[in-house]
C-alpha cells in the first residue's frame, strides 16, 4: 500500500476543508499531514493536498503541470464551471501574461502607496465615532468597510455613489452564510458597475476604472487594442473579488492575534516601528486564504508518487507557514522573528497582485487603531469564526477596549 | 554551472553554484538565500527579487527592461546599482557575480 492511500486508515491523519472541528484549529492536523502524509489523498472527496513549505515553494509555479484554468477554489474545479475570458486569477498563459501585465501596469506598488493618506482618512472616519465607547467590533466597524472603500478609491468611484455601488455588487454576490460557495459566484462578471462604468468613461480622472477603459494592448493574437467592456468589467470584479474578504480577514486577525498576545500589542503601540513587521507575522500566523487549488494537467511524480493527471490539489499554505523546517518554533506569535518571509500571497504567475495594497492596508489600520485603542480584550462568547476551502478568518471579532 | 556569491545585509556568505540558463533570483530560492523571495517566480511583478549587484559587475550583468525599471521604483532602498535578479540571467561570462542583499523586500 503507498502512503498517500495509508492514510486513509482509521487512526491515520485525516483532514477537509470542510470539517468545522478541524477548521476551528487546523493547526495540529497540518502538523501532522505535514510529518505523516506530505503528500497527503484524501478519499472523501477526492483531491491531494501538499503540506510543506518546499514542496509548496517547489510545485505551485510549475503551472504547466498545475493549471488555474478550472479556478483555484478546490469545489469550482470538481464542477468543471465554464469561466469567463478575461477573469485572469483563473486563466493560465498565454491569456493570464497578457491580461495579468496589463493590469500590472496599472496596478503598481507605487500607486498603491500613493494611497495611504486617504485609506489613513477612511480609518479616521471608522474609527473616531467609535473613540470612548467600550466595545468595538474589528470586522463590523472596520474590516468589512475599508477594502471595499478602498478599492471605491482605486477605482475613482465618487464617496457618495460608493454604497449604493457596494450594496449592488454584494446583491450579486449574496449567498447563505454557511453553504459552500455556488456557482453563481465564479460566474459573476460584474454586474453593478456597469453605471458607474459608463459614467465614467464619460467622465474621465486619474483612477484605475480611466486606466484600464484606454490602456492600449496586444492581445493573445496579436493585435493591439483597448479592453472591451466585459473585460473591464470583469477586471474590476476580480480584483474587487480577490482584494475584499481577504483583506477583512486580515483585519479580523489582527484583532484575535494582537488581543491573544498583549504583552507584544504593548510593544508595538510603544514602538509603532514594529507595525511592518507585525503585520507580516500575522500573515504568516493566519493567512486570510488558507489554500489554494489547482487542476492537474499530466501525472506527475511527488514524494515518490505519481499524482494522476484529473486530480485536484490543494496547496496548504497555512501549513507551510508553519513548517519547522522553515519557521523555527513556528506555532508561536512572535513580531521579532527573523528569516524567511510567509507564502501567504502565493508563488509565481498568479502572486497576489494586491500584495503591495494589502500590506498598506494593514499597516495603517494597526496603525490608527492602536492610536486610539492601545489595549483591547476579545470577546470569545461574541467572536464568530467562519472557514471554507478557500478563506479562513472572523465574520465578527468584537473586543473590549478597556 | 557558474560560481554566484550573495551576500545577506547581515553579512552572512553563500556561494553558490547555478546553472546557465537560469536567473540569479533562481539560484538565491533553490539555494536557501533567504534574503531573496521571488514571490512571482521571475514573471517580473513583485520586486521581492531586489539585489545590489556589485559595482564592478555593473555592465556585464545586461540592462534594464522598461517592466524593471518601473518596478525598481517599487523597492525598499533603492540604489544606482539596484536590480531584481530575476531579470538577470545567469551566463558563463558571470562566473564569480557577486551580488548584496537589501536588509528587507517588502
Ligand atoms: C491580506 C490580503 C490578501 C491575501 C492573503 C491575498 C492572497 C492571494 C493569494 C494567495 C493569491 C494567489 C491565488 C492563486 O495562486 O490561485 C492572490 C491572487 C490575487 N490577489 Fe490577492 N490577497 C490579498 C489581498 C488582495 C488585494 C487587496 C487585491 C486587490 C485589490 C488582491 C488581488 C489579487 C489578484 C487580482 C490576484 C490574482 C493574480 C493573478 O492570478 O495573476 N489581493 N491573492
Ligand atoms: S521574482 Fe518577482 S520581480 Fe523578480
Amino acid at each position: 500500500m503507498d502512503k498517500a492511500t495509508e492514510a486513509q486508515g482509521s487512526d491515520a491523519v485525516y483532514w477537509d476543508p470542510y470539517r468545522p472541528d478541524i477548521g476551528e484549529n487546523p493547526y495540529p492536523t497540518f502538523r501532522r499531514l505535514r510529518e505523516e502524509a506530505p503528500l497527503y489523498y484524501n478519499q472523501a472527496y477526492d483531491f491531494y493536498a501538499l503540506s510543506r513549505f518546499a514542496d509548496i515553494e517547489t510545485h505551485l509555479g510549475d503551472i504547466e503541470t498545475f493549471s488555474s484554468a478550472r479556478s483555484d477554489i478546490l469545489e469550482f474545479i470538481k464542477e468543471d464551471i465554464d469561466i469567463p475570458k478575461g477573469m485572469f486569477i483563473w486563466e493560465d498563459p498565454p491569456l493570464h501574461t497578457v491580461y495579468r501585465n496589463v493590469v500590472a501596469r496599472v496596478f503598481t506598488p507605487k500607486r498603491m502607496n500613493d494611497l495611504e493618506n486617504q485609506i489613513r482618512e477612511y480609518c479616521a472616519r471608522c474609527l473616531d465615532p467609535l473613540v470612548g465607547a467600550e466595545r468595538i467590533d474589528f470586522i463590523a466597524d472596520l474590516g468589512a468597510k475599508l477594502p471595499g472603500g478602498v478599492i471605491g478609491m482605486l477605482l475613482g468611484i465618487p464617496d457618495e455613489e460608493r454604497d449604493v455601488v457596494r450594496e449592488r455588487v454584494e446583491a450579486a454576490l449574496r449567498t447563505e452564510t454557511g453553504k459552500p460557495m455556488d456557482v453563481s459566484q465564479a460566474t459573476y462578471q460584474g454586474e453593478g458597475y456597469e453605471d458607474y462604468l459608463d459614467w465614467r468613461a464619460k467622465n474621465p480622472s486619474d483612477d484605475l476604472m480611466t486606466t484600464l477603459l484606454g490602456v492600449e494592448f496586444k492581445d493573445e493574437t496579436g493585435t493591439t487594442r483597448k479592453l472591451t467592456r466585459e473585460e473591464v468589467l470583469i477586471f474590476v470584479n476580480v480584483i474587487a473579488g480577490a482584494g475584499n474578504e481577504t483583506t477583512s480577514r486580515l483585519i479580523g486577525w489582527t484583532g484575535k492575534i494582537l488581543g491573544d498576545h498583549p504583552e507584544q500589542r504593548r510593544q508595538i503601540a510603544a514602538d509603532p516601528g514594529l507595525i511592518p513587521a507585525a503585520i507580516e507575522e500575522i500573515l504568516r500566523f493566519e493567512p486570510p486564504g488558507p489554500a489554494v487549488a489547482r487542476y492537474v494537467t499530466k501525472d506527475v511524480e511527488i514524494r515518490g508518487q505519481t499524482v494522476p493527471a484529473g486530480s485536484a490539489i490543494l496547496f496548504l499554505l497555512a501549513s507551510a507557514n508553519r513548517d519547522e523546517e522553515r519557521f523555527p518554533d513556528g506555532d508561536s506569535f512572535n513580531v521579532h522573528r527573523e528569516g524567511p518571509p510567509h507564502i501567504t500571497f502565493g508563488r509565481g504567475i498568479h502572486s497576489c497582485l494586491g500584495s503591495a495594497l494589502a500590506r498598506v492596508e494593514g499597516r495603517v489600520a494597526l496603525d490608527e487603531i492602536l492610536k486610539r485603542f492601545p489595549d483591547w480584550t476579545v470577546d470569545t462568547q461574541g467572536a464568530k469564526l467562519s472557514s471554507s476551502s478557500s478563506t479562513r478568518g472572523w465574520d465578527t471579532m468584537p473586543a473590549y477596549t478597556r | 554551472m557558474v560560481d554566484i556569491t550573495y551576500i545577506e545585509s547581515g553579512g552572512e556568505k553563500h556561494v553558490v553554484d547555478v546553472d546557465a540558463g537560469r536567473s540569479v533570483m533562481r539560484g538565491a530560492v533553490e539555494n536557501d538565500v533567504r534574503g531573496i523571495i521571488g514571490e512571482c517566480g521571475g514573471s517580473c511583478l513583485c520586486a521581492t527579487c531586489h539585489v545590489y549587484v556589485d559595482p564592478a559587475w555593473l555592465e556585464r550583468v545586461g540592462g534594464k527592461s522598461e517592466a524593471e525599471e518601473l518596478l525598481l521604483e517599487e523597492v525598499c532602498d533603492l540604489q544606482s546599482n539596484s536590480r531584481l535578479s530575476c531579470q538577470i540571467k545567469v551566463t558563463e561570462e558571470l562566473e564569480g557575480l557577486l551580488v548584496r542583499l537589501p536588509e528587507k523586500q517588502v
